[in-house]
């Protein structure tokens, strides 16, 4: 008889059907409710059908669960975006640390001088012995090195000037090709190379046309509609205090064979130092890469 | 009474590494382009697709979104919510070096760290993209399949179905 009315039970596995199941088998076992939400006193509120209150417990379970569940939704999900405006928050206020100038203020260098040998010009103060001599891989078009020098100039300008750092500064020319004129990088290059040799004993002048070249008012854009010729090119270095004959010698390009030499050399030099990888800028000391974190250069000045 | 199948099962495993595995994508991504914002900044400026303005708001804020939705996909916070946002970054990302390869550009898309300009041999564009569809397929299957285990979503899920 039993096995009887069991087939005629739904065999499914739905709460529904379980409540029914229990609840008709007797309000001798309310403990057996399925959801164990509503105590037994519910049952009383129902009809003499077992299958009711089961029936309006799952209803209303249903109901709370959705209803409870959509407000959770939104706290979340508000929770959520404060975590990220939090972050993000966080995030901005650092990077401002991170890129902020360094010795800003301090403005042009004043006591370097320049000298050239084989393309690669080394910038230090006359007479001093510097405890730190780098190599400073840039691209005249490149404009990290833009950003490099914005965030850095200054910085070592001062420690040129107070006689703790020597830079040697090679320029490569690998994105000729992105510039206007398809030889910006050598031009501007050989440009570098004629002030050093011509006015690399007037101090700061090399420095001051160094920044000019990277600064926003006069580098190019790579990809872009025009770039410097090389009378500009003379012009800017005039503007920077170089000699009549450093600027003629820019505006002539006679240098540019020489500056592609060197750009050529450097390039082979650097993918050396770091294994493969020819990109702007590089700083290298003592033939490894310096890894640029915010304060690299303060801190090599200071362990020296 | 919750009766677990064995395809929900499979659904638990497959949501869990999807979201575990965005969130390290993610936290990876970003912590790389946090420790470097000169050569972010570079790498963002270098498509060539914002304004001068809009290129510092991003590649100041970007690295620090991406932190953001890596950590509330690893712990399952508003997972639905986060994949969404990673799905949008992430197209985004794409069309951008869509944007550059089409324009010939030659530039180290800078996606974890690195950035700005290499030699002509060396930019890699259709691995990038290729990868970024990847990781928006890992985000598209959990803005189907929010509810994966061992996350925040679904403690207090369960804390709400409980009885009072």
């Amino acid at each position: 008889m039993a096995q009887a009315g069991d087939k005629r039970r739904p065999k499914g596995q739905s709460g529904a059907a379980n409540a029914k199941r229990s609840a008709s088998a007797g309000g001798a076992q309310p403990a057996r409710q399925p959801s164990g939400k509503k105590p037994p006193a519910a049952n009383t509120a129902g009809k003499t059908s077992g299958s009711r209150p089961a029936g309006r417990q799952s209803v209303a379970a249903a109901r709370k669960s959705t209803g409870g569940s959509n407000r959770t939704q939104l706290i979340i999900g508000g929770i959520a975006v404060l975590v990220i405006g939090a972050i993000i928050v966080f995030g901005l206020v650092l990077n401002k640390q991170q890129t902020a100038v360094q010795a800003e203020g301090y403005g042009a260098s004043t006591q370097s001088v320049a000298t050239e040998s084989n393309g690669i010009v080394s910038v230090s103060k006359s007479g001093a012995a510097p405890r730190v001599t780098l190599d400073i891989y840039e691209d005249a078009l490149c404009p990290i090195c833009a950003e490099f020098e914005r965030q850095y100039g200054q910085q070592i300008n001062q420690a040129i000037d107070d006689g703790s750092l020597a830079v040697n500064y090679h320029m490569l020319n690998f994105l000729n090709k992105s510039s206007f004129s398809g030889d910006y990088s050598s031009r501007a290059a050989a440009a570098l190379l004629c002030v050093a040799q011509q006015s690399g004993a007037q101090p700061g002048v090399y420095l001051a046309f160094h920044s000019a070249l990277f600064s926003s008012d006069h580098q190019p854009e790579e990809g872009g509609s025009s770039d410097l010729t090389n009378e500009e090119l003379g012009k800017l270095a005039t503007l920077s205090g170089a000699s009549a004959a450093a600027a003629q010698c820019a505006s002539s390009g006679q240098n540019v064979a020489a500056a592609e030499a060197s750009a050529t050399a450097s390039s082979a030099t650097l993918s050396a130092a770091t294994g493969g990888q020819v990109a702007t800028p590089t700083v290298v000391k003592d033939g490894k890469p310096v890894s640029l974190s915010v304060n690299w250069l303060g801190e090599l000045l200071g362990q020296a | 009474m919750r009766t677990v199948t064995r395809s929900d099962r499979v659904r638990d495993v497959v949501g869990l590494i999807a979201r575990v595995g965005l969130a390290s994508v993610w936290l990876t991504s970003g912590i790389l382009k946090a420790a470097d914002p000169r050569q972010t900044l570079v790498a963002v400026r270098g498509y060539r697709i914002l304004s001068e303005s809009l290129v510092s708001v991003v590649a100041a804020a970007l690295p620090y979104l991406e932190i953001a939705l890596g950590v509330l996909l690893l712990i399952g916070l508003a997972t639905r919510l986060a994949a969404v946002l990673s799905a949008i970054v992430l197209v985004a990302f794409i069309a951008g070096v869509i944007s550059a390869a089409a324009r010939g550009l030659s530039i180290d898309c800078g996606c974890f760290g690195g950035g700005g300009d290499v030699g002509v041999g060396q930019t890699a564009y259709t691995t990038e993209i290729l990868r970024d569809v990847g990781f928006l397929l890992l985000a598209s299957y959990l803005i189907v399949r929010s509810d994966t285990p061992l996350s925040v979503d679904r403690l207090v899920r369960r804390r709400v179905e409980e009885p009072a």
